[in-house]
């Protein structure tokens, strides 16, 4: 249940355009992710385009009213992180299980 | 008053969010290697979601659903660092030479040389292991 | 003589009488006159003018302790010589009071200058011996002695041979407990409201995981000592967060820069931090702190990647590492001089103009040639050479990339 805690116009509106602001600076990550070259770059960049997600749904928690937005965003943190750490042992020692 | 300080805050911080994950982007396209990318990746970025967030948890209050933007802080400052020393640790073992200032390869040589390597490592590593 | 003779380090171990009785008994297998040198060492928080209550804290003995625990293995190993008892001498000592002994490294290389100092080729280990220094997860100390040709190591086979890996501690209740009570809050604050829903959910899910990881999570006992180190990281973070801030606007402004004005270096800096979570709040702190990126973690010394030369300069001072050390052992340990000073620091790759940074390494330009002019041939060789040319770490190379992992 989407509870009334925006108090104006005005900040349900810098919170929705910084949100299509970050949006823009994390399709800005597909151009490392795309070109690399190394196997870690593109983590790199796909581990900043997750921070950059998690904030995105942050705001769009706020600015929407969607507290629930905030459960995904905690979620989509810890896989990041995950995914992160996983996919760096696993190009180590390729092969091997993780 | 205090409503119109509480939104100034808040601009203040996203505005700042903004800038750092700006820096971080513009680092992350601009620096020369994995290495120094994943400096501003784990830094500047940290420290944008950190105000971002901070805008949040002042918008929402308290609440349970500002607690969360409380843990959600906490655990982004925990594990970028961790996220961005475990990317540039697999760097590192995969062979890869950090990039020097008068080193005038780019960051696709400094790759290949290592690849090569790379293949190298795996080898004796497989070799080696109990 | 000192063919006969064994360097044994106890601990006060379970499996203590079985050493010293299959010491007792292989020594005097041979002939002539036989010594057992028995060595109590002192974990490092002994060594520092500490306060009292961390005297009490850690696994480590009071010197007077230690004497009694020394005298009672003596008394035990005349007891097991009977009557070869005229040709057996046994020694007491206690070592690691004067000096800091931070690393089970650092432990091998005392132990090995004891062995030269009285003349005894062999040290004895007890299978349980748990000297206090380094956590499971640092290179333990078998490993580190391995590596010292003057000497032999040998382990005695005690009977009850429960070899002590870090998964299969058994937990203690504590630590179930407080786990427990940990994983309960966590799920009642993302939770949010006090339903009878979410309590028995919460239990069950917390019970899952205090049985499931503790013993993963704790290596001992959470004690009053870890609550007053909780105050102190409390203290930490307003520090750190200043730093954080104060640099990334620094490093914001390099960035930006048109021309990007870097100078990235490699550079390797051996920390007075010692023990896992320490080690690592300092890495971590490291890689939050813009311009330094901790690449390598290798018991107590990290690889750290340097982005511009002032963040290199603030790493050496160590505000860090004194601020982690104030965390984790108390404001006396804060008087530990800085990396430079300590002369622990190094820079890994050449500096341009400044031929003093380092004196070990060719250009990196050169190492890549030369690694590739040799791949073509043989694959394998050129992949060790790069390692050890670089890092100048050669021998450890491979086994510390394999104890990182663990910590990572």
């Amino acid at each position: 249940m989407p509870v009334a805690f925006i108090t104006g116009d005005l900040v349900t509106d810098v919170f929705l355009g910084a949100a299509a602001l970050f949006m823009l600076l994390a399709i800005a990550m597909f151009y490392r992710a795309i070109k690399g070259p190394t196997t870690q770059d593109r983590v790199l960049a796909v581990n900043v385009l997750g921070t950059n997600t998690v904030v995105i749904l942050a705001l769009l928690g706020a600015g929407l009213g969607e507290p629930s937005l905030l459960d995904i965003a905690l979620v989509y943190a810890l896989l990041n992180f995950l995914m992160a750490v996983a996919i760096s042992k696993f190009t180590v020692e390729r092969g091997g299980v993780l | 008053m205090i409503e119109t300080l509480r939104v100034g805050a808040i601009i203040v911080l996203v505005v700042l969010g903004l800038f750092f994950t700006f820096v971080s982007a513009t680092g992350v396209l601009r620096l020369p290697d994995v290495y120094s990318r994943a400096h501003t990746a784990s830094q500047a970025d940290t420290l944008g979601a950190g105000f971002a967030l901070a805008a949040v948890a002042l918008a929402l209050g308290f609440g349970t659903t500002s607690y969360k933007t409380v843990l959600l802080l906490f655990f982004i400052f925990i594990t970028n660092p961790t996220a961005a020393h475990a990317i540039s640790r697999a760097a590192d073992e995969q062979g890869i030479e950090p990039w020097t200032t008068d080193d005038d390869r780019t960051d696709r040589d400094l790759y290949e040389a290592s690849e090569v390597e790379t293949d190298g490592g795996v080898a004796t590593n497989g070799g080696e292991q109990p | 003589m000192s063919a006969n003779s064994l360097l044994v380090p106890v601990s006060g171990s379970s499996t203590e009488r079985q050493t010293v009785k299959y010491a007792v008994r292989r020594v005097l297998d041979g002939t002539g006159e036989v010594r057992i040198r028995f060595v109590y060492v002192h974990p490092p928080d002994r060594t520092q003018e500490t306060s009292p209550e961390e005297v009490v804290a850690d696994a480590g003995l009071s010197p007077e302790q230690a004497t009694r625990l020394l005298d009672r293995v003596a008394v035990w190993a005349r007891e097991d010589a009977g009557e070869d008892i005229s040709r057996l001498t046994v020694e007491t000592a206690q070592i690691g009071l004067t000096e800091y002994l931070f690393s089970p490294e650092d432990l091998a290389t005392r132990l090995v200058e004891e062995t030269e100092e009285h003349d005894i080729p062999h040290i004895l280990l007890d299978p349980e011996y748990n000297p206090g220094i380094g956590s499971p997860l640092l290179r333990p100390l078998e490993y580190e002695l391995t590596r010292f040709r003057e000497c032999t190591v040998e382990e005695a086979p005690a009977q009850l041979r429960t070899r002590r890996s870090p998964l299969v501690i058994r937990s203690t209740p504590v630590q179930v407990g407080s786990l427990f009570l940990v994983s309960f809050l966590f799920y009642q604050l993302l939770a949010g409201q006090l339903y009878w829903f979410d309590l028995v959910t919460g239990v069950i899910s917390a019970t899952i995981v205090a049985v499931g990881l503790s013993r993963v999570t704790f290596h001992r006992n959470p004690s009053l000592r870890s609550l007053s180190q909780i105050g102190r990281l409390i203290l930490y973070i307003p520090y750190l967060l200043v730093q954080i801030v104060k640099s990334n606007i620094l490093i914001a402004a390099v960035i930006l820069h048109p021309r990007l004005p870097i100078e990235p270096r490699l550079t390797r800096v051996r920390t007075t931090v010692w023990g896992g979570i320490p080690v690592m709040t300092l890495a971590n702190s490291i890689t939050l702190t813009p311009g330094t990126l901790s690449v390598r973690v290798d018991g107590r010394s990290l690889t750290v990647h340097t982005l511009v030369p002032s963040a290199r300069e603030d790493l050496f001072d160590g505000g860090l590492e004194r601020a982690v050390r104030y965390v984790f052992y108390g404001r006396e340990s804060m008087k530990i001089a800085s990396p430079r000073e300590r002369g622990d620091t190094k820079i890994l790759q050449p500096i341009p103009g400044k031929s003093d940074g380092s004196d070990e390494n060719e250009s990196p330009g050169e190492t890549g040639e030369a690694d590739e002019t040799e791949v073509s041939d043989d694959r394998e060789a050129s992949g060790d050479t790069e390692t050890s040319d670089d890092r100048e770490a050669s021998g450890d190379t491979e086994t510390s990339d394999e104890q990182g992992g663990e910590q990572t």
